[in-house]
């Protein structure tokens, strides 16, 4: 079931004291081990999160691996984790997304294998149907007794603590980031004749496809040089399809189907307006990348978004039909009159706000500090999960603890860790691919 | 353990990502969670509001009681199939009479059928009916009675769950087919075809037109409302008693529980409603986006 991906690595001991003098602020290097379900070549924001952080946290010396699958129960990814872990020494666990199955499990068994633990969560949760009252409850026992939980905004902040139930200050709020050399402004790619407003996400229901639906007739009624331009795929392309047959729009509302991602930046800069219908978003990439092409944003109040951008860069609107064309109207007013600031100007004061290295530095702050932290004993974890998870959940939860470790001591008798083979660290031959490495990175 | 460093005072704490602030990562400030809403919009209720409104779950189970007790009369030949047939074409009539009076106080002009349609419908399902009810009385020979009683029972219960009691006209088609299902098993144990086809036009009566004119008389009058829900729950229990006192002594429990204890807990559990609503929460699209597609 595992399929196991090495990101990279440096950890040679040579490395460590060459880059613990360069920097000095990190006095030591963890060997962190990512888990979620979610990773490439499949695209989204976890994923790419995932891969970028991986990669700024192995430019600055530490050890990443990562760890994939799907559909895991309980007990039984415990032998492969526990391979994992051992032979690739790692210290730190740091599991994604709260959907993720394998996330949990990989915490749940690392907790037992006394490592430190930290969760990242990419999403919001209502509190009111079924489906989030259990999941809540898995979260608050997943994350009872994790050492540090991460957030991307701080809505999402708020949403995980009265989800989990937990003390806000074990939660850090680091936002996610956009690679701004992806994201430039190419103003010659705009038609001069017309002004465009360019979608693009998932064309689902969380996405605000119907508010879409009802937006483009009213405005391309309107303004007879106005185009849209849809990238993205999902059940919710339907209605735009009706739409644009019902009001004879094929030749203003072009569908362009699922985009890779480095298509994004093509269809974006073809924009004069970039246009965000969430309806639910924790932290929204989207908004970023289209600001960082320089495009004006205009998108709903929801989640985290108010928090992502300065307010003379987004025109924020209530996530209904008429309060997004009053905004959009604004906008295609100032683009007519000429007073919105250059493209060139926007990228240049959103390109320093998100960096995936900064996001990598305040991420290794959280290993730091979770680093130094002790992981609860069997007995006082269990005393925790009952304590904390309520009466039923808790117990049951425990006695899964109970046999996790039981399970364990079987594993660690039939094949002790000192028999793993420790894995050799990708440094290449006499350490010749770090001194290329070295070389070629300017940095991240 | 505290937050990382001791934030100066003399800058504020804002909740925006994109500037730096002098605050550690996991700073929680004053305002942390202050936009959380408890309880937004609930709706109080009024414990007699709900017995009325609870009404019509008990008189939905007392007309699944009286359909079984005329069909307990018909199996054991007390009740002849020519008087059930002329009485439920009696009350058919009447009873569309009262629903035509209803309606033309308020949406006659709403309502697009005529009295031809309608009785177009009622003689097309007649004549089919009569034409199949001796298949329909051999239908479940070949399988065993307690097979076919435990059938009617599930599916009669089905009826009631899946019966949508906020808006019962026209009632649901998974409930009216549960129930049409359950009265076919019935109807055929009966003795003979004409028997059958008694029992189906009354389960019609009971299961798919009934509900329709309750529903009339609980809009359009509603003080009659609670007397008809109270004379069918009686009318259900009586009928059971004269068959079987137990099963009257069940059904009046339940019509108690259901009228009056059920609203009572749910009265008193509004107390510990604890909703909570906050800027993380998916947003509703309360407009009509219909208008834009058809």
């Amino acid at each position: 079931m595992g399929q196991r991906r090495k990101v990279g690595s440096t950890n040679t001991p040579s490395s460590q004291s060459e880059s613990a003098d360069a920097s000095k602020v990190h006095s030591r290097k963890h060997n962190i081990c990512m888990v979620s379900d979610f990773f490439y070549p499949n695209m989204g924001g976890v994923e790419s999160h995932i891969y970028q952080l991986s990669q700024c946290l192995i430019e600055k010396g530490h050890k990443v691996m990562y760890n994939q699958s799907t559909a895991t129960t309980c007990f039984h990814s415990l032998p492969l984790l526990r391979c994992v872990f051992v032979r690739e020494r790692i210290t730190v666990v740091h599991a994604h997304s709260s959907f993720s199955a394998m996330a949990h499990d990989a915490l749940f068994h690392a907790k037992t294998l006394g490592l430190n633990t930290v969760f990242t969560d990419h999403s919001l949760f209502g509190f009111a149907d079924v489906s989030s009252v259990l999941t809540n409850k898995l979260l608050t026992v997943s994350l009872c007794d994790t050492n540090h939980i991460v957030c991307v905004s701080y809505t999402s902040k708020e949403n995980t603590v009265l989800r989990a139930a937990l003390n806000p200050e074990i939660v850090s709020v680091i936002p996610n980031a956009v690679d701004p050399t992806d994201f430039t402004p190419d103003p010659s790619q705009r038609p001069p004749d017309r002004i465009t407003i360019v979608v693009i996400s998932r064309l689902v229901y969380r996405k605000g496809i119907d508010l879409l639906g009802g937006i483009i007739p009213e405005l391309c009624l309107k303004h007879p040089d106005l185009h849209f331009l849809i990238g993205g795929e999902g059940p919710k392309r339907l209605v735009l399809e009706e739409v644009r047959e019902k009001y004879q729009l094929h030749d203003r509302v072009r569908l362009l189907g699922a985009l890779e991602h480095k298509d994004v930046r093509g269809v974006l800069v073809q924009g004069h307006i970039f246009l965000n219908t969430s309806l639910t978003e924790a932290f929204c990439m989207a908004i970023v990348e289209g600001a960082s092409c320089g495009l004006q944003v205009v998108s709903t109040r929801v989640g985290g978004i108010p928090e992502v951008l300065p307010e003379d860069l987004i025109t924020l609107c209530e996530p209904t039909v008429r309060s997004l064309c009053a905004g959009l109207e604004k906008v295609i007013a100032k683009q007519r009159s000429g007073s919105v600031p250059s493209p060139t100007s926007i990228h240049s004061r959103v390109k320093n706000l998100y960096t995936w290295k900064n996001v990598a530095e305040r991420t290794e702050k959280v290993y730091d500090r979770v680093a130094g932290e002790e992981v609860l004993p069997l007995d006082r974890r269990l005393r925790r999960l009952r304590s904390h998870c309520g009466p039923v959940a808790g117990s049951l939860f425990a006695l899964f603890a109970v046999l996790d470790f039981l399970f364990l001591l079987l594993l660690r008798w039939l094949a002790p860790d000192r028999h793993m083979d420790m894995a050799v660290d990708a440094t290449g031959p006499n350490g010749l691919w770090k001194e290329n490495r070295k070389n070629s990175d300017a940095g991240c | 353990m505290g937050p990382d460093g001791a934030p100066s005072q003399s800058v504020p704490w804002r909740k925006v990502l994109w500037e730096w602030q002098p605050f550690p990562d996991n700073y929680v400030d004053q305002r942390f969670l202050e936009e959380l809403r408890r309880n937004e919009g609930i709706r109080q209720y009024r414990y007699w509001a709900v017995v009325k409104e609870a009404g019509f779950v008990g008189q939905q189970l007392s007309c699944v009681a009286i359909f079984i007790t005329l069909w307990l009369y018909m199996e054991q030949g007390l009740l002849a199939p020519e008087t059930l047939f002329w009485t439920s074409l009696t009350c058919a009539l009447l009873g569309y009479g009262l629903y035509q009076a209803l309606t033309s106080q308020t949406e006659s002009c709403s309502d697009h059928r005529t009295h031809l349609a309608d009785s177009q419908s009622a003689a097309l399902f007649l004549s089919f009916t009569f034409g199949f009810s001796p298949v329909l009385k051999t239908l479940t020979e070949s399988v065993s009675t307690d097979t076919v009683y435990a059938m009617s029972a599930l599916m009669l219960l089905a009826h009631l769950v899946s019966f949508p009691y906020a808006h019962p006209s026209p009632p649901g088609s998974l409930s009216l087919n549960a129930a049409l299902f359950a009265s076919v098993c019935l109807a055929s144990r009966l003795p003979g075809a004409l028997h059958t086809f008694a029992m189906l036009t009354c389960a019609l009566l009971v299961f798919a037109l009934w509900p329709c004119l309750l529903q009339r008389i609980r809009a359009n009058a509603p003080g009659q409302f609670t007397g008809v829900c109270v004379g069918v729950c009686v009318g259900g229990v009586g009928g059971l008693g004269s068959q079987s006192l137990g099963g009257a002594v069940l059904l009046s429990l339940a019509l108690v529980s259901v009228t009056l204890i059920c609203p009572l807990l749910l009265v008193r559990l509004q107390r510990h409603k604890d909703n909570i609503h906050g800027p993380w929460d998916e947003a509703e699209i309360r407009e009509d986006l219909s208008r834009f597609l058809h």
